[in-house]
């Protein structure tokens, strides 16, 4: 069974490179544009894995993480916060928020899935 | 002074009378100098009520004088009609001349005395008649005693002398002492009452003084209190302004200059709140701009790039060589956008006061390393040796191991970009709880007039030559930021044509002003 990955991120572009290499390299995906589609798919579909992108309208990844990670079910995924780096601090920001690591963007596309592999194969 | 200042506050009397004082509105200066003036009448009546009790033990000293004299005259009295009775006995026992006439001289002079006494003694009137009508009698009696002793009658003059002078001369005695017993009862009278005023006066003078004194001590208490109390209020609300709180206002009872200053120092933390909260709100939008421009700015990049690497990835499907060439072009430029647009976004938070530091723990073996990575190709591709020596017991660093990796890197690929063939060579070493790199390379050397000029914004070596570079001309200067932040120094060494060593300082654990 493939392992699945929802990818929670608002603009469309991101969303097609996330989706065009993970799927190349055999994962399935799950989509999400707003914050709260993400917590609503993790709980209906709970992935082996999250991207979750900081700068999202309404409800922010980081309230996001911090939702998901408090429900008993879903604290177990691991969540890869993908920030803009525009201030420092944005880092002790994702950890508060409970995300197991951080990806800044602009992102390589190759360090994104290896940055991923640490988790799932 | 401080016990008595908490015993007398606790009492609401004395609150209730420095807040009565305070409020009187007048200068404080006026206040003061009407305290003084007070004490200084208080002193001037003091002063008078003594001259007053001075003048008044004064007027005793001269009665007693006056009463003194008056008993001395009396005495005279009695010595001088002794003295008479004396003259005419032995007269009359040895009826010599020089006696009787001594004897006549004695009389008049008996007259002086008199004269005295009613100059003395002339609120005696009755008794001071009595001894005149005695003395008149005794001249007479004493005159005709003379007269029949000088005319040989002394059968005569001693049945006058024993009848009437001796008799006169007794009455003469009784009333004069009658005069000193009263003038005696007087003077008695009189010391009793000076020994009473000079109670009284003491008294009057101890419980003025007293009364003074307190009135004094009473008065500078609550005056100095009434301006004290305001001036305390006013240094603890200014020491919480210092402290950054803005919110609270004093109350202060005066209605002189230090009620204005309080006045004054509530509307000064009134405007500094609000001051303090437009610069807050300023900084916020600021940050919420930076945040949001990095955003929009990064978002299409990302896209480019990302599609770009996926695309060399094979994902869509094999790439031509000759596309891929193309591609790597794309890429390229792509990411010298990027490099450009973090530059400039790391200016403008530099102009904006926002660029702070994310202090962690960091070796600095592995920055080095890291760059050294990231920098390996671009220096192969150039043919040039990239080397680092890295001492071995390197302590763990403090500080924002990002940024710290950012300013060696352009460091390190600033060196690699000018030089055109050597080495670039990086060491990383430690003393005395300070870390010191430096970057050499082989380049063409940086004129010493250049070596300032490089690090200033936007300037570079020689725009000519550094358009084929590229570059924004940003990289050192925000390098030498990022140092300087962490309480380091970057600067160059280098002559022309002899390379050059850009060497920085980094305290290993600072103590942050940042963030």
């Amino acid at each position: 069974m493939n392992k699945r990955i929802l990818v929670v991120e608002d603009q469309e572009d991101n969303r097609r490179i996330v989706r065009d290499l993970l799927t190349s390299v055999g994962f399935d995906l799950i989509e999400a544009t707003t914050g709260e589609e993400g917590v609503r798919q993790a709980e209906i579909h709970r992935p082996d894995l999250i991207l979750m992108d900081i700068q999202m309208p309404v409800l922010d990844g980081y309230e996001a993480t911090r939702q998901i990670k408090s429900k008993a079910e879903l604290r177990h995924i691991p969540i890869i916060v993908v920030t803009s780096y525009a201030l420092s601090g944005d880092e002790a920001k994702a950890s508060a928020a409970g995300a197991d690591a951080y990806v800044a963007k602009p992102f390589s596309p190759r360090d994104l899935l290896a940055t991923i592999k640490r988790f799932i194969s | 002074m401080t016990f008595l200042a908490s015993w007398t506050r606790s009492n609401s009397i004395t609150n209730g009378l420095i807040d009565w004082v305070a409020r009187i509105p007048a200068r404080v200066q006026t206040k003061l100098l009407i305290a003084f003036l007070t004490i200084v009448i208080l002193l001037i009546i003091l002063g008078a009520v003594g001259l007053q009790v001075l003048s008044g033990v004064n007027e005793q000293t001269q009665e007693l004088i006056k009463l003194q004299r008056k008993i001395a005259a009396y005495r005279q009295v009695q010595h001088d009609t002794t003295k008479q009775l004396y003259n005419i006995s032995t007269a009359l026992v040895l009826t010599d001349d020089r006696m009787l006439d001594s004897a006549l001289r004695q009389l008049s002079q008996f007259g002086y005395d008199l004269d005295r006494l009613e100059f003395v003694a002339k609120d005696e009137a009755e008794l001071l008649g009595q001894v005149r009508l005695q003395y008149n009698q005794f001249v007479n009696v004493v005159t005709q005693v003379v007269e029949f002793v000088r005319s040989g009658r002394m059968a005569e003059a001693r049945e006058i002398q024993l009848a009437q002078s001796v008799p006169l001369a007794d009455r003469l005695e009784r009333l004069t002492n009658q005069l000193v017993n009263i003038a005696e009862a007087d003077m008695v009278a009189a010391i009793e009452t000076t020994e009473q005023a000079h109670r009284t006066s003491r008294l009057m003078v101890a419980v003025f003084a007293l009364g003074s004194i307190l009135l004094a001590l009473g008065l500078g208490y609550v005056i100095s209190w009434s301006l004290i109390k305001p001036v305390k209020e006013i240094e603890a609300r200014l020491a919480q302004i210092a402290a950054g709180e803005f919110k609270q206002r004093i109350q202060v009872a005066n209605r002189d200059e230090l009620g204005t200053l309080a006045a004054d120092v509530n509307r000064t933390s009134e405007e500094l709140g609000h001051l303090y909260q437009q610069l807050a709100t300023a900084s916020r939008h600021k940050s919420e701009f930076l945040a949001n421009t990095s955003h929009e700015l990064r978002t299409p990049l990302n896209a480019i790039l990302g599609y770009t690497e996926l695309i060399q990835d094979n994902i869509y499907g094999a790439v031509p060589d000759k596309i891929r060439e193309i591609l790597d072009r794309v890429q390229s430029n792509g990411r010298h956008l990027l490099g450009l647009i973090n530059d400039v976004l790391d200016l403008s938070k530099i102009e904006a006061g926002q660029f702070n530091l994310a202090i962690t723990n960091y070796s600095l073996k592995e920055v080095v390393q890291t760059v050294v990575t990231s920098t390996g190709s671009l220096a192969a591709e150039k043919k040039l040796a990239l080397k680092a020596s890295i001492s071995e017991a390197l302590p763990s660093g403090k500080g924002d191991e990002r940024r710290i990796t950012q300013a060696l890197l352009n460091l390190v690929g600033n060196a690699i970009k000018f030089t055109e063939q050597g080495e670039v060579c990086i060491q990383a070493a430690a003393a005395n709880g300070v870390f010191q790199v430096a970057v050499t390379d082989t380049g063409p050397g940086i004129q010493i007039e250049d070596q300032k000029r490089i690090f200033e914004e936007f300037q570079q070596v020689d725009t000519s030559s550094t358009r084929k570079k590229g570059g924004t001309g940003l990289g050192l200067s925000i390098s030498r930021k990022i140092i300087e932040l962490h309480g380091g120094r970057l600067w160059v060494e280098s002559e022309l044509g002899k390379g050059s060593t850009f060497r920085f300082t980094l305290p290993v654990a600072p103590d942050t002003r940042e963030i």
